[in-house]
């Protein structure tokens, strides 16, 4: 029986009972760390950032508090009516005499299932080879047209388009529109697959996917008909599903995965800027070479010209003229009836002097022509065209930024003069051609 | 010159920036005689003329595939302006394919 007397050193405020109940709930084992099952009702979301709303079943209600520290990483937007497992535990808020379910955590009831299925699909899919390196194809390193299966309505597409285009902007995109969410969109994806994979849209490489979502939103990636026209693309593709931990399975089946639309534009498009460098670069390297080779064989050819046979062709007739005319005292020295006979055969020997003429005029003429393919192929074709070279002080060819410090001296050469400059800043990296 | 020929030899773009690539490597060592030489420069020519070409080819393009009568896929252009709006003057969501 209770005792009616007051004692007043007994008599506890609201405060203390408060304070008490709060003590044995908070530290209740088997009221903490605990999940509970339950419905979603007068969800309010509040500007703080923090969540608040009743979870209930058939018979009774809690109040519930989401704190925006914890609710951050939650991966799907919370509606009223939508059955979840919340984990965490009970708190009292001791200005209203009030406890609540203060959650940590938040599983959507099915998603469980859901992921059995996936992981199922995946081990089998995997045992028929889906996801073999050995089938990935090369990714085009200079590809013309890509392809998009996206929503048209999308930031996906618009990502892709604007990345692209910085990249490359001569790209051409096809896009073949899709769902990508909810119970059509394996259909409307597998479509979008086959018909870019039809040889008429002449597309070099297909970017499938959406941005990111809920792991219900990302389903239709994890879906077996659509991971399989992953695989079987004879385009090579890339899955572009936004996501932050799972990845879903067509980014297994793909040739390449990219966490998000962007980044598989980024891995699809070249930086054009870059290749056309690189050409130029080659360009220019190949006519030096060639250049300097026939500069070389100038030389040699000048240096053999130079020699005395070819300086003054006549001596060598000349000589032979001295040899004729010995030969010919000889001739007459010697008896007649021999002179007769050998007069004979002098007549056979042939013009000497004619015969040295022809020789030296046909090297002459090679000569020429030699000399005219040099100017064809000398640089200064290729100056004519546009580009310079350019050299520093040292009468080297400068190839690269490195090299060269601002205020330096340097001499362009153009292909109807020179100009001397000096270097007034320098910036690194490839400039648009 | 032999233009058909190294044409036929492009298979596409990043092989005739490998193959031009080579002949400059082959240039560099030397080793190659006068003649040789000139092939080689030639054939760098046509591959560097082939690669800007297929630079220059791409037009630029956004187009959407949608599906016309007889259920024959048909492309578009799609307009996007400078904001990447795309432009919805058609109601696009009854285009899916």
């Amino acid at each position: 029986m209770m005792d009616y007397t007051i004692e007043r050193e007994r008599v506890l405020s609201i405060t203390e009972l408060t304070r008490i109940i709060k003590k044995n709930l908070e530290s209740s084992i088997e009221l903490n760390s605990i999940w509970i099952k339950g419905e979603i009702s007068n969800l309010t979301l509040h500007t703080s950032g923090h969540i608040y709303f009743s979870l209930k079943d058939e018979n009774s209600v809690i109040s519930a508090v989401f704190f925006k520290n914890v609710n951050r990483k939650l991966s799907f937007k919370l509606e009223d009516g939508m059955s979840v497992f919340a984990g965490g535990g009970i708190s009292v808020y001791e200005k209203r005499g009030s406890y609540q379910f203060n959650v940590n955590l938040i599983r959507l009831e099915g998603i469980g299932e859901l992921q059995k299925s996936i992981e199922q699909l995946k081990i089998k899919l995997m045992k028929e080879g889906i996801f073999d390196p050995s089938n990935k194809k090369p990714i085009p390193f200079f590809p013309i047209r890509i392809g998009v299966v996206t929503s048209v309505t999308g930031a996906a597409f618009r990502d892709i388009v604007q990345v692209a285009r910085r990249r490359y902007p001569g790209i051409e995109i096809i896009l073949a529109p899709a769902i990508v969410q909810g119970l059509d969109a394996h259909k409307s994806i597998v479509r979008g697959i086959e018909e870019l994979n039809n040889p008429e849209w002449e597309v070099d490489i297909i970017i499938a996917g959406r941005g990111g979502g809920s792991f219900e939103d990302l389903m239709p990636f994890n879906e077996e008909t659509v991971v399989r026209a992953f695989h079987k693309s004879r385009v090579p593709i890339v899955s572009a599903v936004g996501h932050q931990i799972d990845h879903p399975l067509s980014d297994d089946a793909a040739d390449i995965a990219a966490p998000t639309p962007s980044a598989a534009a980024e891995i699809a498009v070249p930086v054009i800027s870059e290749i056309k460098g690189e050409l130029d670069y080659l360009v220019i390297k190949i006519s030096n070479l060639v250049s300097d080779m026939f500069k070389n064989i100038k030389i040699r050819i000048i240096n053999a010209i130079g020699r005395p046979v070819f300086r003054d062709p006549m001596n060598i007739i000349n000589y032979k003229s001295l040899v004729l005319s010995d030969l010919e005292s000889r001739l007459i020295s010697a008896e007649k009836d021999i002179i007769s006979e050998k007069k004979n055969s002098y007549n056979a020997i042939p013009d000497i002097h004619s015969l040295i003429k022809n020789i030296h005029s046909i090297c002459i003429n090679k000569y020429i022509l030699v000399l005219q393919s040099v100017e064809n192929l000398s640089p200064i074709g290729i100056l004519k065209r546009g580009y310079s070279i350019i050299y520093n002080l040292k009468n080297e060819i400068l190839k690269s930024t490195n090299n060269i410090n601002t205020n330096d001296k340097i001499r362009i050469k153009l292909h109807n003069g020179e100009l001397y400059c000096s270097v007034d800043s320098k910036k690194k990296g490839v400039i648009d051609g | 010159m032999d233009k058909k020929k190294v044409s036929k030899v492009h298979l596409d773009f990043e092989s005739s920036l490998k193959e031009l690539e080579k002949i400059a490597e082959r240039l560099e060592s030397g080793d190659l005689g006068l003649e040789d030489s000139i092939k080689e420069f030639e054939k760098g020519m046509e591959y560097a003329k082939y690669c800007h070409e297929k630079l220059e080819e791409a037009e630029n393009k956004i187009m959407i595939l949608q599906k016309g009568k007889n259920n024959q896929v048909k492309s578009k252009n799609l307009k996007i302006n400078n904001n990447s709006e795309m432009e919805d003057d058609e109601d696009i969501q009854g285009t899916l394919l």
